[in-house]
C-alpha cells in the first residue's frame, strides 16, 4: 500500500499526565483513500487527528508519526506537514479570521509565501470548488453554518493539501448543510483524488468512506469496509455507538424473522434490500 | 389544557449586512399549551435561535407580544429577569459555558440567583442529579475534568435547578456521541415527567423529532412556514425538501420503496413504526 500517513507505536498522553489517551497505536492510511473515524466522545479521535498532521506529538520516544516521508516530531518540517494535511474543525466559527469571505481563504496560501497571483488564482478555486464563489466579499459571519463551513474548507484546500482531515465539520450543520459539506468532500476524494480523513458521530456518513476506523479508549478496535463494520452491531452498541438508522432498520427486520441481510447504509440500497426480501417489485 | 406559551405578531431584525438578512423573524404567531413537546426545524439562519431567545425575554420584539402564563412578559420590564427563572433557556453547545470550580456551584448557579440559599439550595441541587442521573460523587469535582457528554449534562442540570415550567432547549444533542445523545433526550423526559413542563426543542435531527414531539414548528426565512403535528408535518417531503430540510430517514426508506411499488405507505416516521408496518407485508397483509 502506497501510505500517505504512517503511525508507529505511538502513546499520546497530554502534559505530564500517565493517563494515556492514545495507547501504542499503529495505522496507515493509503493515499487516495476515504476512511472514516468513530468512537465516542473521549475515544481519541480528535488527539489521533492532530498527529497526524504534527499539530500533537507521540508522547513516546518511539512513538513515530510519518507523514509522506516525514516525521513529524522534526519540527523544521512542521510547516511541510501542514502543507500536506489540512484541518478542518467542528465550529466554523473559531476557523474564520478574516472579515471578508476571500481574505479569509486567502490566509493560508499567504502564510505559504507564494506569489500574489497565485494566490488570487487558488483562492476562486478554492472557493468555487465549495460553491462559496459568489459570496466572495460577504462577511463570514452573516453566512448560515453550513456557508461558513464551506468557507473554511475552502481556505484549507486553498493550501492544496494532499490529505483534507475532517474532525466533526457537519456536527454544527443543518441537513442541507451537513448534505453540501460530505458532498464536496466526496467530489474532492473521487474526483481530485484527495486523502480523506473524517471523523464522525453520524454513523451514516460512512456510506462514503471506503475504510471505517472505530475508536474505545484510546485503541483501535476494528478496521474494515463500512459493510464489516456495521455487520457488528454488537461491538458498536458495547462502546456506545450505533448502526446508521436505515441499517439499524434492517436489522430489525431480520429480528423479527424476516429473510434479509443487513449490509446496506444509503437509502437506495436498504430500500433495495427490503424489495427483494419483500417481493415488493411490481410487475 | 390551557396556554402556557402565546406569541402574537412577533417581528425582530438584527441590524447589519444588507445582502443578507438572516435571523430576523416576521409576524410570527403561534401557542403552546401547557406540557407539550414542541420542535422548532429549520435551517441554519432560518430564525430559530431569534424566535426562542424571545420567549425567555432575552431579545425584545420590536414588535409584537410574548405571553408567559397569561401575562405579557415586557409589561413590566424590570422583572423580566423573573421570566428566565420560568423559561429556562439552554443554549447550544451549553458545556462551554460551565464556569464554576464544582459540578455542584455550577448547577447551583441558577438557583442561587433565584434567591434560594442554604440547605433548600443543596437540596435543589441534589434533586436534580437524583432526578437527570447525575452522580452524587460528581458533585465536589471540577466540571473540566467531565467528558464532553457529561459537561453537557451538568449545564443543562444547571438550567433544570431553576425548575422552570418551560424549558427550551437549542440544539441540545448536536455533538454527541449516539450515547451521548440518548442520555440527554433521556434526561429531558424525565424532567418534563416529574415538573409537568413544557419542552420546546431546536433541533436538526429529524428521527429524534419523529419520536419526541407533539407538534412541530417549521421556520422558513423568519417566517412561521408550518405549525403542525408531526405526522402533517412530515407527511409534506416535498415542501419541506425545498426549503432545505428533510424527513427521517426510514420515511426516506419508505419512498424510496413506493417508486417500486406504488401501494407502499410513506406516512411513517420512526423505525419501530416502519418494522411494524414491513412485517405486516411480510405476512401477507396489505400495504395500506
Amino acid at each position: 500500500m502506497d501510505s500517505l500517513i504512517k503511525l508507529n507505536n505511538v502513546d499520546f498522553s497530554y502534559g505530564e499526565d500517565k493517563n494515556f489517551i492514545l495507547n501504542n497505536l499503529n495505522l496507515e492510511i493509503e493515499r487516495g483513500s476515504f476512511t472514516v473515524v468513530l468512537g465516542r466522545n473521549g475515544s481519541g479521535k480528535s488527539t489521533l487527528a492532530k498527529l497526524m498532521n504534527g499539530l500533537c506529538k507521540p508522547s513516546n520516544d518511539d512513538g513515530v508519526v510519518i507523514v509522506d516521508g516525514i516525521d513529524t516530531k522534526n519540527e523544521k518540517t512542521e510547516i511541510e506537514i501542514r502543507r500536506r494535511v489540512g484541518m478542518v474543525f467542528q465550529n466554523p466559527d473559531n476557523q474564520l479570521v478574516a472579515t471578508i469571505v476571500e481574505e479569509d481563504v486567502a490566509f493560508g496560501p499567504e502564510n505559504l509565501g507564494l506569489t500574489p497571483q497565485e494566490t488570487r488564482k487558488r483562492v476562486d478555486d478554492a472557493l468555487k470548488a465549495v460553491g462559496m464563489y459568489r459570496y466572495r466579499k460577504s462577511t463570514p459571519h452573516h453566512l448560515s453554518g453550513g456557508q461558513k463551513q464551506r468557507v473554511a474548507i475552502a481556505g484549507i484546500i486553498a493550501m492544496r493539501p494532499e490529505c483534507l482531515i475532517l474532525d466533526e465539520p457537519t456536527a454544527m450543520l443543518d441537513p442541507e448543510g451537513r448534505d453540501d459539506v460530505l458532498d464536496i468532500i466526496t467530489k474532492f476524494n473521487r474526483e481530485d483524488g484527495m486523502t480523506i480523513v473524517l471523523i464522525t458521530h453520524f454513523m451514516e456518513e460512512a456510506q462514503f468512506a471506503d475504510r471505517v476506523i472505530l475508536m474505545s479508549d484510546g485503541e483501535i478496535i476494528k478496521d474494515g469496509k463500512p459493510e464489516e463494520i456495521f455487520s457488528d452491531i454488537k461491538t458498536l452498541e458495547d462502546i456506545g455507538l450505533d448502526v446508521p438508522q436505515t441499517t439499524g432498520l434492517l436489522y430489525k427486520l431480520k429480528e423479527k424473522g424476516i429473510d434479509i441481510t443487513t449490509d446496506a447504509i444509503s437509502v437506495e440500497e436498504t430500500a433495495a434490500k427490503i424489495s427483494a426480501a419483500l417481493h415488493l417489485e411490481e410487475n | 389544557m390551557s396556554n402556557i406559551i402565546e406569541v402574537k405578531n412577533l417581528c425582530y431584525s438584527y441590524d447589519g449586512d444588507a445582502q443578507i438578512v438572516k435571523d430576523a423573524v416576521h409576524n410570527v404567531s403561534f401557542t403552546v399549551k401547557s406540557g407539550e413537546i414542541i420542535g422548532i426545524i429549520g435551517h441554519t439562519g432560518s430564525g430559530k435561535s431569534t424566535l426562542i431567545q424571545h420567549l425567555n425575554g432575552l431579545l425584545k420584539p420590536a414588535s409584537g407580544e410574548i405571553i408567559i402564563d397569561g401575562k405579557n412578559i415586557w409589561d413590566e420590564p424590570k422583572k423580566i429577569k423573573d421570566i428566565r427563572f420560568k423559561v429556562g433557556l439552554v443554549f447550544q453547545y451549553p458545556e462551554y459555558q460551565l464556569f464554576e470550580e464544582t459540578v455542584f456551584a455550577d448547577i447551583a448557579f441558577g438557583p442561587k440567583n433565584m434567591g434560594i440559599s442554604g440547605v433548600d439550595l443543596t437540596k435543589r441541587v441534589e434533586d436534580i442529579c437524583d432526578i437527570v442521573g447525575i452522580k452524587k460523587e460528581y458533585l465536589y469535582v471540577s466540571p473540566f475534568d467531565l467528558s464532553g457528554g457529561e459537561k453537557r449534562r451538568v449545564a443543562i442540570a444547571g438550567v433544570m435547578a431553576m425548575q422552570p415550567k418551560v424549558l427550551i432547549l437549542d440544539e441540545p444533542i448536536a455533538g454527541l456521541d449516539p450515547e451521548g445523545r440518548k442520555e440527554i433526550l433521556k434526561m429531558i423526559s424525565k424532567y418534563r415527567e416529574q415538573f409537568d413542563a413544557t419542552v420546546i426543542i431546536v433541533s436538526h435531527n429529524m428521527e429524534d423529532m419523529a419520536v419526541l414531539a407533539d407538534r412541530l414548528i417549521v421556520m422558513n426565512e423568519g417566517n412561521l412556514h408550518m405549525y403542525d403535528t408531526v405526522y402533517n408535518v412530515f407527511t409534506k417531503s416535498e415542501e419541506l425538501e425545498g426549503i432545505g430540510l428533510s424527513v427521517p430517514l426510514v420515511t426516506k426508506v419508505l419512498t424510496s420503496l413506493k417508486k417500486k411499488n406504488s401501494g407502499i405507505r410513506t406516512d411513517i416516521f420512526t423505525t419501530d413504526d416502519a418494522v411494524e408496518y414491513l412485517c405486516s407485508i411480510a405476512a401477507g397483509g396489505r400495504y395500506a
